[in-house]
């Protein structure tokens, strides 16, 4: 795939790249600017961390919501409506008065975060299969970059306009680059190459399965997307940040046990047949690669969600360095996203996608373990290179999770996609709440162990998918290979 | 991509009885190979009704012609049409015979019972007093009624038979039947003089079908029966249906072959280049590594592996493209070798597609979209002849060469009548065209017919004169189809006549029965205004645009309405 060629579906990445790289931005502005605005409004670290943790909760329920809306209205519309939206939240965010309202449009930014989905399907509907694993990682790969870019300028563009509030200017900037975006993207892109239809899929609420143990499986494997929100819920309750009443978290808890009883209803219902009835061994798969899927995105992206969102101001209160430069720093691990992760993808096809994931899940462990080190004592040299280096395994991780995907269960890959990316975001919850009340030393080590759990689980859930079953032989002619 | 092979056990006995002479006759035709699948087996039985010797030659004329004649009516028709068709010429050559002959007795009439087996439905056709009846667990149930009325004793005459008038009234009804069902087939000798208790007896027996026709017949004529006595019995062994794992199985049987690169030598031919890749399928330009002579292949995307939905579209476009033959439809090729991958192959029409043409040529004059619209109906017409609907006609499923010649290149949507009605029409719910050119009834839920194609043609030819939709957009939906009105050719451009537009609106009509009836209909049309259409009278705005008309109006009464109130203010 040439990315400079003249060609309207690579127009039609590029545009859609940028999208995802502008929400990203948007989602992550706070980050680097975090020092500034605990100044202004006087945080405490609790109330800091809070905003951290709210930033990444509302993806998970918005990314099912916005996983329906894009069956109905397209991918077109709904990148423009979410950039649209979330530039305004933004502008709220950035002149905000309070805490309260600092806490509140943070969370519903949190919205922001589900626009992966909607060009993961964009792209999708412009690729052919062949290209569609190396067009989804460039997408992916160089639109999370878009963390590193707010990390990197946003600081600077802060200092520029001056005084205690250019934080807010420069945040507002992002909410109308959004906005601007927003407009662009509508008028620039198609749903589909012209002449094709937008087909809506069918509509399904849960993920088939293909065995009882599966279904009960499944079942349990969905009960940490609701727990995550619960934890949050307790977080900002009154034993923790007193944020929420009693009364509302316990309307929390009980709401989410509801949703929580309404999946697994949705689920039976979709799957009640398999409970009885054996499903024809060529429609079957297991759902544990699928679950171990889950737990090596919830650690590799998880975590990424979690670290690019506490590093600039771990770095400028570790080293007592500048906003500007806490925040140059702080992009090293956002930055090799737009190359780690599509060449995660790439690996993964060329040398096999069990091993790729697999090296790539140690490598997290021991850069994980590496960082755990930093200190002011060992060194800001130290700490950018193992920065560096674990953010190379985590992020070509994503890559080689995502490229494993479709060879699952073809049909149902952008449920499980869908399942995977919630699971992320439930990293990202739980890693940031873990980081609440531990010491950033503990905060790496325990993502260090987390790798290595993954790393495990990984090692014996997941198989080697079928390769071809037809084989080029040397001469260019085609055998067909006989795979029992 | 249709039903799986029927299987039957036949037992027959005829016998002339008492007469001197048997004017029954009967038979079972089952074919080989495909055909088998797609038409079924068909029997029939039929009793010759006159004193001469010709009354043999109108039973057995009726039954042969439907045991062979059927198998040659096209494999896309409906059992229905098909069986209707082969009857009726059946009929008319019978009556044209009894005209001839002048009423001198040896008129060529006979009772006709016959039947089709065919994706596990049983389809009856029946004329006269031969009878056809299920029997399911030993209870017997006709599914045939006599033509005939009772004038006293032992004296009836048919109301209804083959060969009297030059048209024929013939009952059709469908069941579905079940395997280890019974389907019995008698004359008058028979069940006249056999009681469904008596009948039903005798099938219960364990003994040969042959050895319980003989049977049924020898207890008929204990008990008196005068007549030619003939029983049929078939037994359903299997009714043809398919389950829909071994239907998916039958389309997965082959795989998906791999992304194909240049030089690679895939089933006999060597790929080129890759001409155009999509979501959906992937094309490639090809020699034939013997011949040299050019060639397309289509190979499915492995988005779809799983996909039996997308499976079915596929080998159904190959299947319809080998059926129909029309210079202006892609001719789609036989396989070179024994095939071992999903895919197929087509000639290589150098071209572009028309949508490139209208963007290269936006404003077309008439005398340029004329030609191009006439070889599309007639290709679409080679498809309405098969029984087939394209479905998806838009612009870019049309190439057209340097020359002009144009052909209709992509049918995966296409839908023909006999696969409707054996089930494996998975798509037949839902839109499968693209929506500018959809027809409104897909939107309200109907199935579509050759006027949905023909709506699809009128809006390429409105686009292609006018460079728009003649709805403004295309239907996105039931409240659309409500919604929109017509927007006249010459709103967009005012040196079309107004016949051609007329036959453009007509073309396009929402409503299917207000649409041009036909292909050739359309194409005249469009060459010189028709009789049909008052071409020289102006339309009122408020038929035109009567939102417009309103608009205006009121808005005219706002101000008359201010004005008043400042004059009587002063």
């Amino acid at each position: 795939m040439n990315l400079f060629a003249r060609q309207q579906k690579i127009g039609v990445l590029h545009l859609t790249w940028v999208a995802f790289f502008v929400s990203f931005i948007v989602w992550f502005n706070h980050a680097p600017l975090m020092a500034a605005i605990r100044q202004t409004f006087g945080l405490t670290d609790q109330q800091v961390s809070a905003l951290l943790i709210l930033n990444v909760a509302l993806t998970i329920p918005a990314r099912i919501v916005v996983g329906m809306l894009v069956d109905k209205v397209g991918p077109r519309v709904m990148y423009s409506v979410l950039l649209a939206v979330s530039g305004v939240l933004c502008l709220a965010f950035a002149f905000s008065t309070s805490f309260t309202m600092l806490a509140i449009t943070r969370f519903l930014l949190g919205f922001v975060g589900a626009g992966f989905v909607v060009g993961i399907r964009m792209v999708a509907e412009w690729f052919p299969a062949k290209e569609t694993g190396v067009a989804q990682g460039v997408y992916a790969g160089f639109g999370n970059f878009g963390s590193a870019a707010a990390a990197v300028t946003l600081p600077t563009l802060a200092m520029y306009f001056g005084g205690d509030d250019g934080w807010r200017y420069a945040t507002a900037v992002t909410g109308i680059i959004a906005i601007a975006y927003a407009v662009i993207y509508y008028f620039a892109v198609a749903d589909t190459p012209k002449g094709s239809t937008y087909f809506s899929p069918k509509k399904t609420g849960a993920m088939e399965v293909t065995s009882r143990g599966d279904f009960f499986f499944y079942v349990l494997m969905q009960a940490p997307l609701y727990l995550a929100l619960a934890v949050l819920a307790w977080k900002l309750g009154p034993s923790n940040l007193q944020m929420l009443s009693p009364e509302a978290t316990l309307l929390a808890y009980a709401g989410l046990m509801g949703l929580y009883l309404h999946t697994v209803y949705d689920t039976w219902r979709i799957n009640k047949d398999v409970l009885h009835t054996p499903v024809a061994a060529i429609h079957k798969y297991k759902f544990r690669q699928v679950a171990a899927l889950d737990i090596a995105y919830f650690v590799t992206f998880g975590s990424e969600l979690a670290v690019v969102s506490i590093l600039p101001l771990f770095f400028k209160d570790t080293f007592g360095l500048s906003l500007a430069v806490a925040g140059f720093v702080g992009a090293s691990f956002g930055m090799t996203t737009f190359f780690a992760r599509p060449a995660g993808g790439w690996l993964s096809d060329k040398y096999g996608r069990r091993n790729v994931l697999l090296i790539c899940l140690l490598g997290t462990a021991a850069g994980y373990f590496a960082m755990s080190f930093m200190t002011s004592e060992i060194g800001l040299v130290f700490a950018v290179v193992s920065t560096l280096i674990c953010s190379l395994f985590v992020n070509a991780g994503n890559g080689a999770v995502y490229s494993m995907l479709p060879m699952i269960k073809r049909r149902l890959t952008g449920q499980i996609a869908g399942m995977v990316g919630a699971y992320g975001n439930v990293g990202g919850v739980l890693f940031l709440t873990a980081y609440s009340f531990l010491s950033a030393q503990s905060f790496f080590f325990l993502a260090s162990i987390g790798a290595l759990l993954a790393f495990v689980i990984a090692f014996f859930a997941i198989e080697e998918p079928r390769g071809q079953i037809a084989e080029i032989m040397p001469d260019g002619s085609i055998a067909l290979i006989d795979v029992t | 991509m249709t039903g799986a092979k029927p299987a039957i056990s036949v037992g027959q006995y005829s016998v002339a009885g008492r007469k001197d002479r048997n004017d029954d006759s009967y038979g079972v035709a089952v074919p080989d190979g495909v055909a088998l699948q797609y038409k079924g087996i068909a029997m029939a039985i039929a009793d010759g009704m006159s004193s001469s010797d010709r009354a043999k030659m109108a039973s057995e004329t009726c039954v042969k012609t439907f045991l062979d004649d059927y198998f040659s009516t096209h494999e896309t028709w409906t059992v229905k049409k098909s069986a209707a068709l082969v009857l009726k010429s059946v009929n008319s050559w019978l009556s044209a015979q009894t005209n001839s002959a002048k009423f001198d007795g040896s008129d060529l009439v006979t009772t006709f019972s016959g039947a089709i087996l065919k994706s596990g439905m049983l389809h009856v056709f029946h004329v006269g007093d031969t009878r056809i009846s299920l029997v399911r667990n030993g209870s017997i149930e006709p599914l045939t009624s006599d033509h005939r009325v009772d004038v006293g004793r032992e004296k009836n005459f048919l109301t209804r038979a083959m060969g009297v008038k030059t048209d024929v009234e013939i009952d059709y009804r469908a069941e579905t039947v079940e395997a280890g069902d019974l389907i019995v087939f008698t004359t008058d000798g028979i069940h006249e003089f056999l009681s469904s208790a008596e009948l039903a007896a005798h099938l219960k027996s364990d003994a040969g079908l042959d050895d319980i026709a003989k049977a049924v017949s020898d207890h008929a004529y204990a008990n008196g029966s005068h007549d030619n006595l003939t029983c049929q019995i078939v037994r359903i062994d299997h009714p043809g249906r398919q389950d829909s794992d071994a239907h998916y199985a039958a389309l997965r049987a082959l795989p998906f072959p791999p992304e194909l690169e240049p030089g690679m030598v895939f089933e006999g031919y060597r790929v080129v280049r890759e001409l155009h890749t999509s979501k959906r399928t992937q094309v490639y330009l090809a020699v034939d590594a013997d011949t040299t002579a050019m060639a397309v292949i289509k190979t499915p995307s492995v988005n779809f592996e799983d996909d039996p939905t997308y499976l079915e579209m596929f080998t159904r476009e190959e299947w319809i493209g080998r059926m129909i033959s029309s210079p202006h439809v892609l001719n789609v090729l036989q396989p070179k070798n024994t095939r071992r991958f999903q895919y197929y192959v087509t000639e290589y029409f150098e071209g572009q597609t028309l949508r490139q043409w209208m963007q290269q040529h936006p404003l077309a004059s008439l005398e340029a979209v004329r030609p191009i619209i006439e070889q599309i109906a007639v290709g679409l017409r080679a498809f309405h002849r098969k029984d087939v609907i394209h479905q998806d006609l838009k612009p870019e499923n049309v190439m057209i060469d340097s020359k002009g010649l144009v052909k209709i290149i992509d049918f995966g949507s296409s839908r023909a009548a006999s696969q409707a009605e054996d089930g494996s029409d998975s798509q037949s719910q839902g839109l499968v065209g693209t929506i500018d050119y959809t027809a409104p009834e897909y939107h309200l839920g109907h199935a579509g017919t050759n006027r949905s194609d023909i709506y699809a043609l009128g809006v390429i030819g409105y686009e292609m004169l006018v460079g728009k939709l003649p709805y403004g957009k295309g239907f996105a939906g039931k409240r659309d189809v409500a919604r929109l009105s017509y927007v006249s050719a010459r709103d967009h451009r005012d040196d079309l006549p107004i016949w051609v537009d007329d036959a453009l609106a007509k073309a396009v009509a929402k409503d299917p029965d207000a649409r041009t009836e036909a292909l050739s209909a359309l194409i005249e049309d469009l060459k010189r205004p028709s009789a049909s259409f008052e071409y020289a009278r102006p339309t009122p705005l408020i038929e035109k645009n009567p939102l417009k008309f309103w608009q205006v109006l009121a808005i005219a009464l706002l101000i008359g309405n201010v004005l008043q109130l400042m004059l009587s203010l002063r």
